[in-house]
């Protein structure tokens, strides 16, 4: 019993408990009370209905589509900077952010533009704030690519080092994925013939990868022999894909690859699941200490730097453009909303929680060595021992899940790398800078930045910015659903507390990265660069680059700086629309969350 | 592309589920390459009517002879092409 008592079957029980209260109890009674959602009232699928982006679609196709787009590399890596303030705190935020914020925005936002005639953020800011607010969102996009993408080059660049073979196995199932959209788009072959042969090429890419790893376990073609430059080089390849990913055609690229990567994606995911749950039967425990820690010497306090560092899975600003943006025009009824945006929302909170179980599971001693992909460690112990035993199928597994980490965070960085070119188009279209509108100059920059900022800055000094900046766009989406609610005459305090407390935290979390930054640039004049060289990555950490990383110390304080300041800019605007929304309703005629038909 | 339920017949639970579970995977993963490839043709669509009326437009891209020869298989789009072209579109609404 005590050994029973000592896996983490129990934790995933209570977690999915607390998730159907979430989703039964406080969803359900936020969707009656608060949104109102009446089946009968027609949506914008129904009402512009054109068949291409306004069409009605079943909930449980669009909760498959949400799923697939709001859950990626965030709430498998997020956790592995919060269980350094030890398991039981990023536990409680998984449960806590995702029960009261978490699903409340992704519902709220897939809500706000259903009742808005399926319009995405960008107009209802505008709407909201007027044009200055709009233009202020756009600038904080454009920032919060630049980060995603730097985040996420340099975990691609470090997944390839770290396991040899993936790297392999990914331009297998590149070439897989190319060949299959020639073949279903020009041979007219049926999809589901397409889609066998391509998982037999996925199956024996994986293959190749574990081959070519057992023969070449430390030497070219596995690992590139370029010492300190390994990963500066790695993530160079992967900014080649992803330009070639950005600027081709969709079907011939993007389209074929991202539909074969989904299916060892989701296979792992599932594989995990199953694993979890089966700890009592495998006699898995948890090994990592509860805490909580509330100081990291290397991120910080524990508030609010680990508000920040678990953001998908527990709340994340991303899935309200995803809601905002396709979803909402395709709601066939408005009660559907509650399933696909607050059940996709909160089944990915099961995905963060598989995740943390697989950082639970591992000696502590993994973490002291920075040693973050151990994702794939945690996941081969909790799934090896029904699948062969770890003697057998170690290999195969390491090279499967890590594999998995490059393909999440690849196919999510193309989509962002295409929706930065567009924003790009957007906000450049005219003028003397239009060249940066331009589609391949667009794609070098959006790439290019990220690029230098990967192979520069540490990890974690990115990972929390993205965060940073993340759950700074969800705490806007919840102060913009608030303005709604009031502007309608709804409650107000249960999205009004989140927003709040969010924006708060977040602000707190990049002013403190700033101070951190500003403080090592400090500490370096006063003749100490134990800091800088803390802050960047190899091979800059060294002496004869000590300007060079305190110039990139430098430009992560400016970073921190406007994405504080452009944030704090548009919290403010949104916070004197909620007031000037609030007075005009308390003078107006009655009206209610349903867009004012139905008197309260 | 799944459209929306059917309402004239009840269906068992058994069948449910397995629309369900089909649902599910589809979306999961296919979904957005459909609507992707629609918005492909969309925009294709888009072009084809502005060659075909651009005359009528003031910007005559063909000559109007051509234009008259393909009128007819335009003609039967125009509400809806009117209906997207005329769409407020944002960069917001690019996220997927």
């Amino acid at each position: 019993m005590a050994d029973f008592l000592g896996t983490p079957f129990l934790w995933v029980v209570a977690t999915i408990v607390l998730y159907g209260i979430a989703y039964w109890g406080y969803g359900k009674w936020i969707d009656r009370r608060v949104w109102r959602s009446d089946a009968k009232r027609t949506t914008p699928a129904h009402m512009y209905m054109d068949g291409v982006e306004y069409f009605p679609v079943s909930r449980y196709v669009l909760w498959g589509y949400q799923f697939k787009s709001v859950a990626a590399l965030g709430p498998i890596l997020g956790p592995f900077i919060g269980i350094k303030f030890g398991w039981l705190p990023a536990l409680i935020w998984i449960i806590g952010g995702n029960f009261f914020i978490g699903w409340l925005q992704d519902y709220g936002a897939m809500m706000l533009s259903v009742r808005k005639e399926g319009r995405s953020f960008g107009p209802i800011t505008y709407e909201f704030t007027g044009a200055k607010g709009r233009t202020n969102l756009l600038a904080f996009v454009l920032f919060y690519l630049i980060i995603i993408s730097a985040a996420f080059i340099a975990l691609i660049a470090v997944f390839w080092s770290k396991y040899p073979g993936t790297f392999i196995a990914t331009v297998g199932i590149i070439f897989a994925g190319v060949l299959c959209g020639q073949l279903l788009y020009r041979v007219k072959m049926n999809v589901f013939a397409v889609t066998g042969i391509g998982l037999a090429l996925v199956v024996l890419s994986i293959w190749i990868g574990v081959y070519t790893s057992a023969q070449w376990p430390s030497s070219f073609p596995t690992v590139l022999p370029l010492g300190d430059w390994t990963v500066p080089a790695w993530a160079l390849l992967a900014v080649l894909i992803l330009y070639a990913a950005a600027v081709l055609p969709t079907p011939l690229f993007v389209q074929p690859t991202n539909y074969l990567a989904f299916y060892p994606a989701y296979a792992a995911i599932i594989l995990l699941l199953v694993g979890a749950l089966a700890t009592p039967f495998t006699n898995i425990s948890v090994t990592m200490p509860p805490g909580p820690i509330l100081f990291q010497a290397d991120t910080g306090p524990l508030w609010p730097i680990l508000f920040v560092a678990i953001a998908c899975g527990a709340i994340s600003g991303w899935h309200s453009l995803v809601s905002s943006s396709s979803s909402s025009k395709q709601l066939d009824i408005e009660t559907d909303a509650l399933p696909v945006g607050g059940g996709a929302m909160l089944s990915e909170g099961l995905l963060a929680l598989v995740s943390l179980i697989a950082y639970m599971v591992l000696a502590p001693s993994f973490f002291a060595q920075g040693n973050y992909p151990s994702w794939v460690e945690g996941a081969i112990v909790l799934t090896s021992p029904f699948l062969g035993g770890r003697a057998a199928a170690g290999a195969t597994l390491t090279v499967f899940f890590g594999l998995v980490l490059v393909i999440y965070a690849l196919t999510v960085q193309a989509l962002v790398t295409r929706f930065f070119r567009l924003v790009s188009a957007e906000t450049w279209s005219e003028g003397r800078f239009r060249v940066f509108g331009n589609k391949h100059v667009a794609t070098v920059v959006g790439l290019g930045i990220p690029w230098a900022f990967a192979v520069s800055g540490s990890w974690w000094a990115l990972w929390l910015y993205f965060g940073g900046s993340n759950q700074l766009l969800a705490g806007l989406a919840i102060m913009l659903i608030t303005i709604h609610l009031a502007k309608v005459r709804a409650p107000t305090r249960y999205s009004l507390i989140p927003a709040v407390f969010m924006i708060i935290t977040t602000l707190a979390a990049l002013a403190w990265q700033v101070y951190f930054f500003t403080k090592a640039v400090v500490d370096y004049l006063n003749g100490s660069s134990t800091g800088i060289f803390g802050n960047v990555r190899a091979p800059i950490n060294k002496a004869p680059y000590a300007l060079v990383a305190l110039g990139i110390n430098a430009v992560f304080v400016v970073i921190g700086a406007v994405l504080f300041l452009v944030g704090l800019s548009m919290a403010i605007r949104l916070f004197r629309s909620y007031l000037s929304s609030k007075a005009e309703a308390r003078v107006k005629a009655p009206a209610a969350a349903d867009g004012g038909t139905r008197e309260r | 592309m799944t459209e929306s339920k059917d309402p004239a017949k009840p269906k068992g639970r058994s069948k449910k589920v397995k629309e369900g579970v089909k649902g599910v995977l589809y979306g999961m993963a296919a979904h957005g390459h459909v609507t992707a490839a629609l918005r492909t043709r969309m925009y294709l669509e888009h072009l084809f009517m502005f060659i075909t009326l651009g005359d009528m437009l003031g910007v005559p891209v063909i000559p109007p002879y051509y234009s008259l020869r393909i009128l007819p298989y335009a003609v039967p789009n125009i509400k809806s092409w009117k209906q997207r072209v005329f769409r407020e579109r944002d960069f917001t609404d690019q996220v997927f």
